[in-house]
């Protein structure tokens, strides 16, 4: 039977990093016995919350309470020592070596005057364990022959050998199939039963409202709010996660729209780990309009927009950019036909961290006038450019020699813009351009990606954030589970009706998208 | 209990043995084993049948037990190199300096008799150089995380040029005096031990050390003990202890031995130290075992150290395996030096030199079973994300 009394309590944790503020004074309060959901965005400071409870970072200001008692943290050790494991996305696990092995490294049972290691001990402590949670575990496979979801089983084994009452699961779902996923949840229910607490990481909204007793709700770094997993729905998650802050007032004029720049047919595109994250998928984006994706990450949009800029094979359907068919293209030709990328991560696709910004500023144009002359690069045009970029997106400090990463996130952000707008571009592909950006940047990229639809280019966007996708887009694409629930009006729609589409769920006025054209609303 | 055989009791052996040469291989690896398997059944067909043919001296030659001797002699640098190399790499270190470990240890092992007159303090002061040298190694790469490889080569040029440079400080010249060298079991005069070697085995009435092949066994220097002691040991200690199984953590995946509350650096510091000592036990038992440090040219090291590093390769980081490869490679060293010696055919030294290489790369990418650890060569740091 549950107790109900509190297992961990964290209290205003605040936990900042330079220039950014992962969590800002969240409460977390988790009772024993329940598997609790922290849910949220990626980048909401769902990891960095807990990796505080685990004593990896240690929190700027606020209390971490376990079992009623105040406690620090310095390292792993001292939160194993006082009952909390984790479960990292990334399995920490010995491929080479057994699964008792792995289960008891770092605190082997030791015999003989502790020369050797007293194997028959540890397998027979990983059986035991592995009976009584009726997980179904060969401790003398190595991990390399064990499935991806007998490799998470190991390492709650790993947690429990530990000693570990409170479990913290960080996207436990992300690597596992459909049916692990439901061995998974059991294997919850049963921990739960015999008294030990889950904590665990999701943005996936479906699994927390299938697997968790309680969801707490984390949005940039704070936490909008903790609900009971059978009184919520779908739509309220949704809403939580994305949020409404203030609709940003943008001066909108109606779209004057001319060609079809991007015109996607019957698009699929498979992720890292071969599952189909994006099925059929049709749209078009015409000149001088701005054509938003809005939905939950990783519902299919960083592959979908992979496959348009050419870093990712699709696996079937075609990509047709100005008119030609480009599916198979390479990178270089797209940007050469006047294709602009603003990248999710712009410290890994988007700058070289360790290259000034005049450097920075001809990637992707290096063999192209005038910074091409014969086999070498003319610095002279290269820094006229990069100081041009610097000068006219306001980038700070104003110096093109500064190395990319000593800029802050906002200001290598509007470089970026600055760079891949000066191409002239036909089409802007942009990915959540204002992510970790300050308020003063996030308006100027919006009032430039504006400027440049009403100059008559397509502005293909994809964002989390449901008001920057509304408020700038002229249609608007929902995709879920690598799907286009349909593409909608911005101005028209409700915020129940976004909701609904997000969490996979029909409106009623938005049928089905085989009874919809794939062109969407008309204009 | 005979059912560790796969397919059970009732197999005959020869099936079995065909099975293990054949079954679930490529044409490619059938083909080189038929080969091989040709090549020694001829050898002993001609040994047997025309004794005085090339094939049947070379026979002769290779079953010879000074042949053994020779062969278990040139081995003990390399298998003592290759057993540090194991540790080091196994950890995620890889020590590509043994070369200079070796040269380090020749020297000073020599040195250190010469001035103390025993070969005990040699084999002593030529493992504290070795592994004080591999101790600035491991600070350089786990503390200011230097590239292993750079590092190691380091190493290797810091002793190829300090040796000889010392040896002419010391001596006047590249090439050392002369010392004591390692005397040999029987002369060592050991009770019992020594006594082995001459009193009779009853079943066959003759002295061990005489016996036809294996007598080599039995009357050998004591480096060629602590070799075969060495790879028991290192056996023992990678595969049953607890600091065994933190080194392949650490070489396969550092996170989840730091998650597991071990230091990761603290294991590789070990690991490497330990290089640098066993890795100086060969190269003192190298110059010991002449009597001189030679510092012409790669000085009298001569590219052991990375013929060690392919004998650890080749043995899959296992040191019943580097062993097994050590031997195999000093053994066509060895029958390469007998058959010079008794004038059968003249095989150039310097081919013989590169089958080992050849050998490795041959078998890499046919049989292909040596993995590296995934973690080997990377910088580990706790608490940052790769």
């Amino acid at each position: 039977m549950t107790q109900t009394d509190t297992a961990v309590r964290l209290e205003a944790i605040t936990k900042r990093f330079p220039g950014v503020v992962a969590n800002d004074e969240v409460d977390l309060p988790v009772e024993r016995g329940s598997v609790h959901a922290l849910l949220g965005e990626n980048g909401a400071g769902k990891t960095t919350l807990m990796n505080v409870l685990y004593g990896l970072y240690q929190p700027n200001s606020g209390r971490i309470v376990v079992d009623g008692e105040e406690r620090q943290f310095d390292s792993p050790r001292d939160a194993i020592d006082a009952g909390v494991g984790m479960i990292h996305q990334h399995f920490m696990l010995v491929d080479t070596m057994t699964v008792a092995e792995n289960i008891a490294l770092g605190n082997e049972p030791r015999k003989w005057g502790g020369l050797a290691v007293d194997r028959e001990a540890a397998r027979r402590e990983v059986v035991e364990l592995s009976e009584r949670y009726g997980f179904d575990v060969d401790p003398d496979k190595t991990v390399a022959e064990v499935s991806v979801g007998v490799q998470q089983r190991v390492e709650i084994l790993k947690a429990l050998y530990r000693g570990a009452d409170v479990l913290i699961l960080d996207e436990p779902t992300a690597v596992l199939t459909p049916q692990e996923v439901e061995d998974l949840f059991d294997v919850l229910d049963e921990l739960t039963d015999q008294g030990k607490t889950v904590i665990f990481i999701t943005h996936k909204l479906g699994e927390a409202m299938q697997a968790a007793d309680d969801i707490t709700v984390l949005r940039d770094g704070e936490n909008v709010g903790t609900v009971d997993a059978d009184e919520t729905t779908r739509e309220e998650l949704a809403e939580l996660m994305v949020g409404r802050e203030v609709v940003l007032e943008v001066e909108s004029t109606p779209p004057s729209v001319g060609d079809t720049v991007l015109d996607v047919e019957d698009l699929s595109v498979r992720d890292d780990r071969d599952v189909p994250a994006v099925t059929d998928v049709s749209f078009a984006v015409r000149e001088g309009e701005v054509f938003g994706v809005a939905g939950v990450d990783g519902n299919g949009q960083a592959e979908l927009v992979e496959a348009i800029t050419g870093l990712r094979e699709p696996e079937a359907g075609t990509v047709e950019f100005d008119g030609e068919d480009v599916t198979d293209a390479s990178r270089r030709e797209r940007i050469d036909g006047g294709m602009a990328y603003i990248p999710e991560d712009r410290q890994e696709r988007g700058l070289v961290m360790d290259f000034d910004l005049v450097e920075n500023g001809i990637l992707g144009s290096q063999h192209n006038a005038p910074f091409a002359a014969g086999p070498t690069i003319d610095w002279t045009a290269a820094r006229e450019h990069a100081e041009g970029v610097v000068a006219d997106y306001d980038v700070r400090p104003p110096n093109a020699d500064t190395e990319a990463v000593s800029l802050s996130g906002g200001n290598q952000q509007k470089f970026i813009v600055g760079r891949e707008f000066e191409r002239d571009p036909r089409l802007v592909v942009a990915t959540h351009p204002t992510r970790g950006v300050d308020i003063g940047s996030q308006e100027f990229i919006h009032d430039r990606l504006l400027e440049l639809r009403d100059e008559g280019r397509g502005v293909f966007l994809v964002s989390s954030k449901l008001d920057e996708v509304q408020g700038l887009s002229d249609r608007l694409a929902v995709m879920h589970d690598g799907d286009v629930m349909a593409v909608v009006d911005p101005d028209e729609i409700t915020e129940e009706e976004l909701g609904l589409l997000m969490a996979g769920e029909y409106p009623e006025r938005y049928e089905p998208r085989s009874e919809r054209d794939a062109e969407g609303v008309a204009q | 209990m005979s059912d560790w055989l796969p397919g059970g009791p009732d197999r005959s052996v020869a099936a079995y043995t065909y099975d293990w040469l054949f079954a679930d291989r490529g044409r490619v690896q059938q083909a080189v084993i038929a080969v091989a398997l040709a090549a020694v059944l001829g050898l002993v067909a001609a040994g047997v049948v025309a004794p005085q043919s090339n094939a049947g001296r070379l026979f002769h030659v290779l079953t010879d037990s000074s042949t053994l001797a020779a062969t278990l002699r040139l081995s003990v640098p390399i298998a003592f190199a290759a057993l540090g190399g194991i540790f080091a790499e196994k950890s995620g270190v890889i020590n590509i300096g043994l070369e200079g470990l070796l040269i380090i240890a020749a020297f000073t092992g020599i040195w250190t008799t010469d001035v103390t007159g025993s070969v005990w303090y040699g084999l002593l002061g030529g493992v504290v150089a070795s592994t004080l040298l591999a101790g600035l190694f491991a600070v350089v790469c786990i503390e200011f995380r230097a590239d292993q490889i750079i590092a190691g080569l380091a190493v290797w040029l810091i002793a190829l040029g300090l040796a000889p440079f010392l040896s002419s400080v010391v001596y006047g010249s590249k090439n050392t005096t002369s010392v004591d060298t390692f005397p040999t079991l029987p002369e060592m005069g050991i009770p019992f031990l020594s006594d082995a070697v001459t009193v009779p085995l009853p079943v066959v009435g003759v002295a061990p050390a005489e016996l036809p092949f294996f007598g080599a066994l039995f009357d050998a220097s004591p480096p060629v003990y602590l070799m075969l002691l060495a790879v028991v040991l290192s056996w023992y200690a990678l595969h049953r202890t607890a600091f065994g199984r933190w080194v392949e953590a650490s070489g396969e995946n550092p996170k989840a031995l730091d998650t597991a509350g071990v230091s990761v650096h603290r294991v590789r510091y070990v690991a490497v130290l330990l290089s640098g000592v066993l890795a100086g036990v060969g190269g003192a038992a190298l110059a010991l075992g002449i009597g001189q440090f030679t510092g012409n040219g790669p000085t009298m090291v001569n590219g052991k150290g990375f013929i060690a590093i392919v004998a650890y390769l080749f043995g899959n980081y296992h040191p019943v395996g580097a062993l097994g490869s050590t031997m195999l490679f000093a053994g066509l060293d060895a029958t390469q030096l007998t058959l010079q010696a008794r004038d059968v055919f003249q095989v150039p030294t310097e081919l013989v030199r590169t089958i080992p290489y050849v050998t490795v790369i041959v078998v890499l990418a046919l049989f292909g079973r040596t993995r590296l650890p995934s973690a080997a060569g990377e910088h580990y740091e706790s608490g940052e994300d790769e």
